[in-house]
């Protein structure tokens, strides 16, 4: 039996091998694509590597792959065919340009962002629809990380402009604890959360002074709510200390802000004034002219804050790859290191270097082979570990995903846009009916891919809102699959899913009914697998049919289920 | 690589020793190769349960099952005596007191974990690190009769605690608890109108059929816990009824209307009904200030319904075959803060349990006079994660033994509170 062990791992050496390569070779090396140097870097092109490797996706894997993790669902039928007809050999390139340009790829991403940042946590202080626009509206510019995280953490929230990005300190109340722990986990890839009474007692290097130090940044501003407009915003304090003791030693401290083991930042000596705007009875927001909350932002996203970057960079790598370098995403410590330690410093730096341009290091992520294997293992390969990053792991569809996903392939989504569009043209056209401009601008409007998204997106929110209920989970977001009960009860009898299978309109099942049997099946696949049928595959579902003949109408809606409800659907793989 | 024992059911493999001893002294069969298939039956057979009432946040030591009054650290509440004599605590558990005769206490733990979900996993793997079924999971897998209609490990709650993977680790989401969120059937439990049951078992069929084609080549954990959630499922809607059955006057007299006795209820039908391992978690234990009006309020809710389910399962004669443990994922400081709290607190604190394979009316290991340390035998989750399972007859010494992988149950490095198993 062969196998790839993870402790004596030979991909180790290459890593390191291919580090020094990079490190010797210089700017030449460097020349070499980032996605040529990531497969260099797993171990691609070695014999022993490829011998377990998976083989190539195929087209159609791929692209229902690139279409969930850039559009946050699968293909139309005809996206599907689309693809699959394109006989150009960098089809793969374009269709990842084109997906990571569409208005599609920020709607996904403000999903990623705010499950990763607010993780699913109840509605506070800020609301959840100008919070969400402010993250889509954010990576539709392809805002960099870098500035992003530095308009989260200095917003206090005090007016309209400020607030969505106030959210992340807001929700969480400027509470110490969740606050300085989720900075750790979320932005520094690090749980603190024990070093919070004592030094951790099993990881080494998580240290009390690291999360207090952490905390020192945020324990002088507090939750301010304005006496007359009950709004919440941000107030800080001039003076305070955070002061530690451990509950182990008795051993004490008091730390000024740190971030990790980087130089501690004093507070410059105090002027004769101290605030900008004076604490006066509790009715106002003090403002310090130092403020220790402002300094966050700036150590946070230094670049001697390694951490910053390694961690960006192994959630991008694992929103793509379905695990992280370093796994658990946000439990990097001495005794869970990196896999490809050389791997994870080279997309930190690169994302480093490229300005935190996100959608640059996804787009090099999906061009790698690395990204564009099977989820298939070679016979004879089933032992490879999860970490060797050898065949694609299979992705659970987020909630979202799962649920537009759903909807395009009963094809609601195809349906609702019609119906928006002639909505909007018909409401233009009883405007003004001389109006020639308006109603040409109408028509201009109806086919703007950015108007028919968010139009979509309004028209089935709802929707996506009842899936997060049944499938999200609450608190900590790891990447493993747990299914309930009550989800597989949602699916198999829930009237959601129900009501997309009856034969309305538009709908995929009253599509397939004017099908004879071979287009039939053959448009079952393209809309729910995004792939064709295999010629077993088209027996089988023929003979499901012929034993459902007194109720064809029926046999198609049931037919549909299947496929949606199959494994096959519900994983990204 | 370990291969071991193939061929035979894993439930043979965990027999307690202990049983094994007891019944073949008792009967005059000789324990050929037949005889361990007969433990096995017999095992499955009595149906052996386990019920756990959490205590979520952390129940204060000090104000339920060790009580230190008039001690520096011993707060407002004073002890009573209980059924047992010799045995004191707090005076919070009015309704406990007179059943401590069916219970014990164990009053020295040490967990050495001061943080909820690191104290929660510790007391539910027994381990404390590491990917390990919880003992729902375990029960789930050992304990579940063969033909019971419900999952093996329900858990009912007001919320959802993130239990990852449902408690089961690598035994699978067949293991993995149920969670029913109050009182309530799942929702969703009646098939779509217009889909008579054949048709069901038609589209299901089919779904089968694609997965077995998506299955070639993959992995299977991730599938297979999918299409465990659709198994688990169909079994449900089979048991419909006993989810919509109204409590009767007498039970809501006794049990009372609130949230937790509607949950010992639901709890009792559920064992009633074959579940291997109920839990039901009564949350708000985390007292970091006002510790006393909490416990006062928390316990005070607690006390009667717990034993009143608790009397029921003895009526029915299922105590003897159920195993009770009241438990959290660690204590309270004994130090008051200035907010009258106790903090967390994993240094030395309690647990009761009683039922199935459990010596009654005993109380093991103590703390100190302040309750500052542990003063006799110190024991963590590790013992306690032994010493439940071989309670219900299982040998906790054993291994999971799954396709060539063998995987101790317990932590081989402790053992289980002999002088607790009855």
């Amino acid at each position: 039996m062969t196998r790839l062990m993870h402790s004596s791992n030979p991909w180790t050496t290459i890593c390191v091998a291919v580090a020094i390569i990079i490190a010797a070779a210089g700017s030449t090396y460097a020349e070499v694509p980032l996605h040529q140097r990531i497969d260099a870097a797993i171990g691609c092109g070695e014999a022993t590597f490829e011998q377990h490797a998976a083989d190539d996706a195929g087209d159609a894997a791929f692209a229902r792959r690139v279409y969930l993790d850039f559009t946050g669902m699968i293909p139309s039928s005809t996206q599907a065919r689309q693809f699959l007809a394109d006989p150009s050999p960098d089809k793969r390139a374009r269709l990842i340009d084109a997906l990571l340009r569409s208005p599609r790829y920020a709607r996904r991403m403000q999903y990623v962002f705010d499950t990763m940042l607010m993780e699913r946590r109840p509605d506070k202080h800020v609301k959840a629809d100008v919070w969400h626009e402010y993250l889509r509206k954010s990576f539709s510019a392809n805002k960099p990380w870098n500035q992003l995280v530095t308009e989260m953490l200095t917003a206090d929230g005090a007016d309209e402009a400020s607030r969505p990005a106030a959210k992340f300190l807001l929700d969480r109340e400027l509470k110490t604890d969740p606050v300085a722990r989720d900075l750790g986990r979320v932005f520094l890839g690090r749980d603190l959360q024990c070093a919070q009474c004592h030094d951790h007692p099993h990881i080494d290097d998580y240290l009390q002074r690291h999360y207090h130090g952490l905390a020192a940044f945020l324990n002088r501003s507090y939750l301010f709510v304005d006496p007359k407009s009950k709004q919440s915003s941000i107030g800080e304090k001039a003076e305070g200390v955070v002061k530690f003791t451990s509950v182990f030693t008795s051993e004490g401290g008091e730390t000024p802000p740190r971030m990790l083991d980087l130089p501690a930042i004093d507070d410059p000596p105090p002027g004769k004034e101290l605030y900008a705007v004076k604490p006066e009875k509790k009715k106002v927001r003090t403002v310090p002219i130092y403020s220790r909350r402002l300094q966050l932002a700036v150590a946070m996203t230094d670049p001697s804050n390694v951490a910053f970057r390694q961690n960006i960079a192994n959630r991008l790598w694992a929103l793509l790859m379905g695990r992280g370098i370093v796994e658990p995403v946000d439990m990097w410590h001495e005794g869970n290191p990196p896999s490809h330690p050389a791997l994870l410093d080279l997309l930190a730096n690169e994302l480093h270097e490229h300005d935190y341009d996100m959608r640059f290091l996804l787009r090099e992520v999906a061009l790698s082979k690395t990204y564009q294997r099977s989820s298939q293992y070679k016979a004879g390969a089933e032992n490879v570990q999860d970490d060797q990053f050898a065949v694609a792991l299979l992705k659970p569809l987020t909630p979202e995903q799962l649920a537009w996903s759903m909807m395009q392939a009963t094809a609601l989504t195809d349906a609702t846009l019609a119906d928006l569009k002639a909505k909007q043209l018909a409401s233009t056209a009883t405007k003004d009916t001389a109006d020639e401009v308006a109603a040409a601008d109408a028509t201009t409007v109806v086919d703007d891919p950015v108007w028919q998204e968010q139009a979509l997106h309004d028209a089935l929110k709802r929707h996506v809102d009842t899936f997060v209920t049944i499938f999200g989970v609450t608190g900590i977001q790891t990447s493993r699959f747990d299914a309930s009960a009550n989800q597989a009860l949602f699916l198999r009898n829930g009237a959601v899913l129900q009501s997309w299978l009856q034969p309305n309109g538009q709908r995929l099942t009253s599509h397939l009914k004017t099908l004879e049997r071979p287009q039939l099946i053959d448009e079952l696949f393209f809309a729910v697998f995004s792939r064709p049928p295999t010629a077993e595959e088209i027996e089988q579902v023929t003979r499901f049919l012929e034993t459902q003949q007194e109720n064809q109408d029926r046999a198609v809606g049931q037919l549909v289920w299947a496929a949606l409800s199959s494994a096959e659907f519900r994983f990204n793989h | 690589m370990m291969r071991r024992n193939h061929g035979c059911n894993p439930v043979e493999h965990i027999m307690a020793r202990r049983q094994f001893l007891a019944s073949s002294a008792a009967s005059a069969v000789g324990m050929g190769v037949l005889g361990n298939r007969a433990q096995a039956n017999q095992l499955q057979r009595q149906e052996k349960r386990i019920l756990q009432v959490f205590l979520q946040g952390g129940v204060s030591q000090l104000e339920s099952w060790d009580p230190k009054p008039g001690t520096v650290h011993g707060g407002p509440f004073q002890a009573i005596p209980t059924s047992v004599p010799g045995i004191h605590i707090s005076e919070l558990l009015p309704h406990v007191a007179q059943r401590m005769h069916l219970l014990s206490i164990v009053r020295s733990i040490n967990i050495k974990i001061n943080d909820h979900e690191q104290g929660r996993q510790f007391m539910e793997k027994g381990r404390r690190v590491g990917d390990y079924p919880y003992v729902g999971a375990v029960a789930s897998k050992y304990l579940t009769p063969p033909d019971s209609e419900l999952p093996g490990y329900v858990h009912v709650s007001s919320r959802g605690l993130n239990d990852v993977a449902g408690g089961a680790a690598f035994l699978g989401a067949k293991h993995s608890q149920l969670k029913l969120i109050g009182v309530q059937p799942p929702t969703n439990l009646a098939a779509p109108s217009g889909l008579d049951d054949a048709a069901d078992v038609d589209r299901n069929q089919l779904r089968l059929e694609f997965n077995q084609r998506f299955a070639q080549r993959r992995s299977k954990a991730l599938t297979e816990a999918y299409d465990a959630s659709y198994h688990q499922a169909a079994k449900l809607m089979g048991r419909k009824e006993m989810f919509e059955g109204e409590a009767s006057q007498q039970d809501l007299d006794r049990y009372g209307t609130h949230d937790f006795g509607r949950y010992c209820l639901l709890a009792r039908t559920l064992l009633e009904n074959g579940a291997a391992c109920v839990k039901v978690t009564h949350h708000g234990y985390d007292s970091h200030a006002e510790n006393f009006n909490f416990h006062l309020e928390q316990l005070g809710e607690f006390d009667k319904p717990f034993c009143m389910l608790l009397d029921d399962l003895k009526a029915r004669g299922m105590l003897e075959s159920t195993l009770v443990v009241i438990y959290s994922e660690f204590g309270r400081t004994p130090k008051v803060n200035v907010r009258y709290g106790r903090d967390h607190w994993g240094t030395a604190w309690s647990i009761a349990l009683g039922g199935c394979g459990i010596q009654p009316g005993a109380v093991v290991g103590k703390t100190n006079d302040k309750g500052t340390a542990v003063a006799d035998r110190e024991v963590d989750a590790g013992h306690l994660f032994h010493t439940y399972l071989q309670a219900v007859g299982l040998d906790s010494t054993a291994d999971h033994d799954l396709q060539g992988r063998s995987i101790p149950i317990g932590d081989p490095s402790v053992a289980p509170i002999e002088e607790l198993l009855a």
